[in-house]
């Protein structure tokens, strides 16, 4: 019975597909034996995941259709809409904030993204040494800041990196002698501060990932390595990035999506919008509910979308690339 | 997708905690009612501070009255308001009707709110609108019941003038809403510093010391010079205080941007010079320094609401120094609601007869009293409960009547629906010019910045 539903379930066609039979299911399906088991199997099949569809129809494909349409109309929310053509994208594409916020998303993906995934195949592979005991304390602690709410994590860091003298990270700058930073306003603070925000609450998530992905490498390969007399170095350059190659496009694919959406670290750090840490989706999220232009929010939505499926079309590219090269490979 | 699929759920379980919430509470109060009448509302009350305090993203439903009433009304609302207890009294004398109540977190709330109306279903019978936020759905009449045709002009007389006009379109003829709570400012202001500074600390000699902005100024410097310490928190409190005493604000009637031609831009300026000047210091409102300084005395006065002195208590309840007077020039209001009707409510006069039951200022004095809400009925002002108040926090100050007397000096200022990102703008590049911009070239930067938003 479970290879059989297996079957099904990848015989699945498009999502649409999935929406419409099972909301007809019930009406049709009289004790009559109109249908053959296997199209009976087939229902049964669908219904069991159609709660998903379902949900991700209201909630995910008809609010991302509405906005596509919606950023051809003006409108506020309460009055009529009015169709503006392309006004919308006239209006962004005139404003240097909209420019400014790309270029925001993308340093500040770039600070906080490439760093922490460096960061995280080390930390990774520290645990994954036979060397180190109480190796689950270590997991865990590592992986803590992933659960901790971000509105939380954003006050800290803004108590942490705060604009006074006597701000942690301030003190520590002039105790060295620096001039004291005003993080949350100035051009590079905003954007060191919410990367190291980024940085401290994801490294835990792709360092477990790695780690799963270290455990599947088997240890003979190591010992082989060790008595041929590999270094360390060696060891980590020849072994393990290379069969870690999957798992290293898998974060890599997700950080840069999450990094194009970045909203509320430089949200609540900030207090709210200010340019030198406006991202995208804070621009959008300010003009439609902060000015209650859904029209140009819309339009900045579209936007975003197109330079997410550039992204991640260059990120599908490059692991087609690689993954030639390597035998070991993971669909995503 | 991910996303989406998180904040579905998050939904649906939004959905089904509230509805379990709706069901529990309302059946605890059936029981309630019919074990025994009086005794309880104390407990209930204390139990809900007590919520307010650490659940503030739960909605927390209530229905008031008999479950089998023949009108039911749903009233949203958000912060600590005690109207529900007011209910109670309300439903006792009117046993046909029972209230629903759904309090929530305001940015929440305001959220639902809007989204019901442009949605055109789901929309409450009563919903409260904060002052800030009731300029967005001024132009959107036809969503809300006009109070004049349910008897509004016969009331108008007991309110404020100024808030409520605030619950009104331009030409006067529509009424979104009656006024509920006001936030009058005034001038608090640290005795001790003042001390150091070599200045007097009696309110009425601080008062008239500083009369005029001019003073306010001079006396400024005296203080950063003799203590170091920044005369006032940040440059937004200046500013505001400035722009709540003009005639004119960011948009004329017809919402066209006079920003440059308003006396917002002599605010802007002077404000600029006092932070050049040092008198100004740069703790954000609501950041966590700010509110330290509440109590470390990191600023010489606080120029805020009359609300503010909530918080004061909570930032520095050990504190002994904070003193109130009036604000240089007359006083301005920050914050504040109204009650409104949406217009798919079906039940549009019983909820007037709520309402302005609600609202009354017999009803807005225990507002007061029980919550600490600002009546902005006039008549509240001369009752004797009212005025024989003293404050030891404040010195034993009469601070209702400094308050009352602030809500009188307020006059209104028309505002328009852009009016939040103007100001947004503008307070962005007044702390620019607390960094080192020069307020010349930040006055055009902002000019541009206003257009860039305003024209969406």
């Amino acid at each position: 019975m479970a290879a059989k539903e297996q079957e099904e379930l990848t015989a699945i066609g498009s999502p649409d597909e999935n929406d419409k039979k099972p909301s007809k299911d019930p009406n049709k399906k009289p004790k009559k034996r109109i249908y053959s088991q296997r199209q009976r199997n087939m229902m049964s099949g669908y219904l069991f995941i159609s709660p998903f569809y379902l949900l991700f129809a209201v909630f995910g494909i008809f609010p991302i259709l509405f906005s596509f349409y919606l950023g051809f109309f003006s409108w506020d929310g309460l009055g009529p809409m009015e169709f503006v053509g392309l006004n919308n994208f006239n209006i962004i594409f005139n404003d240097p904030l909209f420019w400014k916020s790309i270029y925001n998303t993308i340093m500040i993906g770039l600070m906080g993204t490439a760093p922490q995934l460096i960061a995280a195949i080390l930390i990774a592979f520290a645990l994954n040494s036979l060397l180190i005991r109480m190796k689950t304390v270590f997991r865990l602690a590592i992986f803590l800041p992933y659960v901790t709410s971000i509105v939380a994590v954003a006050i800290v860091f803004s108590v942490i990196f705060s604009n006074q003298e006597s701000g942690l990270v301030n003190q520590a700058i002039t105790f060295f002698g620096g001039d004291p930073v005003t993080w949350t306003r100035s051009e590079w603070g905003t954007k060191i501060a919410i990367s190291v925000m980024v940085f401290w609450r994801w490294v835990g998530y792709n360092t477990l990932i790695y780690l799963a992905g270290m455990q599947s490498i088997p240890n003979d390969l190591y010992e082989a390595a060790r008595i041929d007399g590999a270094s360390l170095r060696q060891q980590i350059q020849y072994i393990t990035i290379p069969m870690l190659k999957p798992f290293i496009l898998f974060t890599v694919f997700t950080a840069t999506i999450g990094a194009l959406q970045l909203f509320a670290e430089p949200q609540i750090f900030q207090g709210g919008a200010r340019p030198e840490g406006m991202t995208v989706v804070l621009y959008l999220y300010r003009d439609a509910f902060g000015s209650n232009a859904f029209g140009t929010a819309s339009a900045a939505a579209l936007v975003l979308f197109f330079i997410v499926i550039i992204f991640s079309s260059m990120n599908m590219y490059f692991t087609n690339k690689i993954g030639r090269s390597s035998k070991v490979g993971v669909k995503k | 997708m991910k996303k989406y699929l998180k904040i579905s759920a998050f939904t649906l379980a939004a959905a089904a905690l509230t509805a379990c919430g709706a069901n529990n509470e309302a059946a605890d109060n059936n029981g309630a009612d019919a074990n025994e009448g009086n005794g309880n509302n104390d407990n209930n009350a204390a139990n809900e501070v007590d919520e307010d305090l650490d659940g503030a993203e739960d909605a927390e439903v209530e229905e008031i009255g008999d479950a089998d009433a023949e009108v039911e009304l749903t009233f949203w609302l958000f912060g600590a308001t005690g109207y529900d207890e007011l209910a109670e009294e309300y439903v006792e004398e009117n046993p046909d009707v029972n209230i629903t109540f759904q309090e929530i977190e305001m940015e929440d709330h305001h959220n639902n709110l809007f989204t019901a109306l442009s949605a055109g279903s789901g929309a409450p019978d009563l919903a409260l609108i904060e002052e800030s936020d009731i300029d967005n759905y001024k132009e959107a009449e036809d969503r809300f019941v006009d109070l004049n045709e349910l008897g509004a002009e016969e009331i108008a007389d007991d309110y404020l003038d100024w808030s409520w006009e605030n619950a009104q379109n331009v030409d006067g003829d529509f009424q979104f809403g009656i006024p509920t709570d006001i936030g009058p400012t005034v001038m608090y202001y640290r005795q001790d510093v003042f001390e150091d500074a070599g200045l007097p600390t009696d309110p009425d000699e601080v008062e008239a010391e500083i009369e005029t902005w001019e003073d306010y100024r001079e006396v400024g410097a005296q203080v950063v010079e003799e203590t170091g310490t920044p005369m006032a928190d940040n440059p937004e409190s200046v500013f505001n205080a400035k722009r709540d005493q003009a005639d004119e604000s960011y948009f004329n009637e017809d919402d066209e941007l006079i920003i440059d031609e308003s006396p917002v831009r002599a605010a802007f300026f002077d404000t600029a010079e006092m932070t050049e000047e040092d008198i100004i210091g740069g703790l954000g409102h609501w950041t966590p320094e700010w509110s330290d300084g509440m109590n470390t005395g990191a600023y010489a006065t606080l120029l805020g609401p009359a609300w503010m002195q909530g918080n004061l208590k909570d930032n520095a309840p050990d504190e002994e120094n904070w003193r109130i007077a009036a604000m240089p020039e007359g006083a301005g209001n920050w914050g504040g609601s109204y009650l409104t009707i949406p217009d798919q409510t079906e039940h549009a006069e019983e909820a007037y007869d709520f309402a302005s039951w609600l609202l009354a200022p017999e009803q807005q004095l225990k507002s007061y009293e029980m919550m600490g809400l600002f009546p902005s009925t006039v008549d509240t002002y001369e009752m004797d409960e009212f005025t024989d108040s003293s404050d030891d926090y404040f010195g034993g100050q009469n601070t209702a009547e400094i308050f009352a007397e602030a809500a009188q000096n307020v006059d209104y200022v028309y505002k328009g629906p852009d009016y939040g990102d103007v100001n947004e703008e503008i307070i962005e590049g007044l702390f620019n010019v607390y960094d080192g911009v020069d307020p010349e070239d930040e006055w055009e930067d902002i000019k541009q910045r206003v257009e860039q938003r305003i024209s969406r």
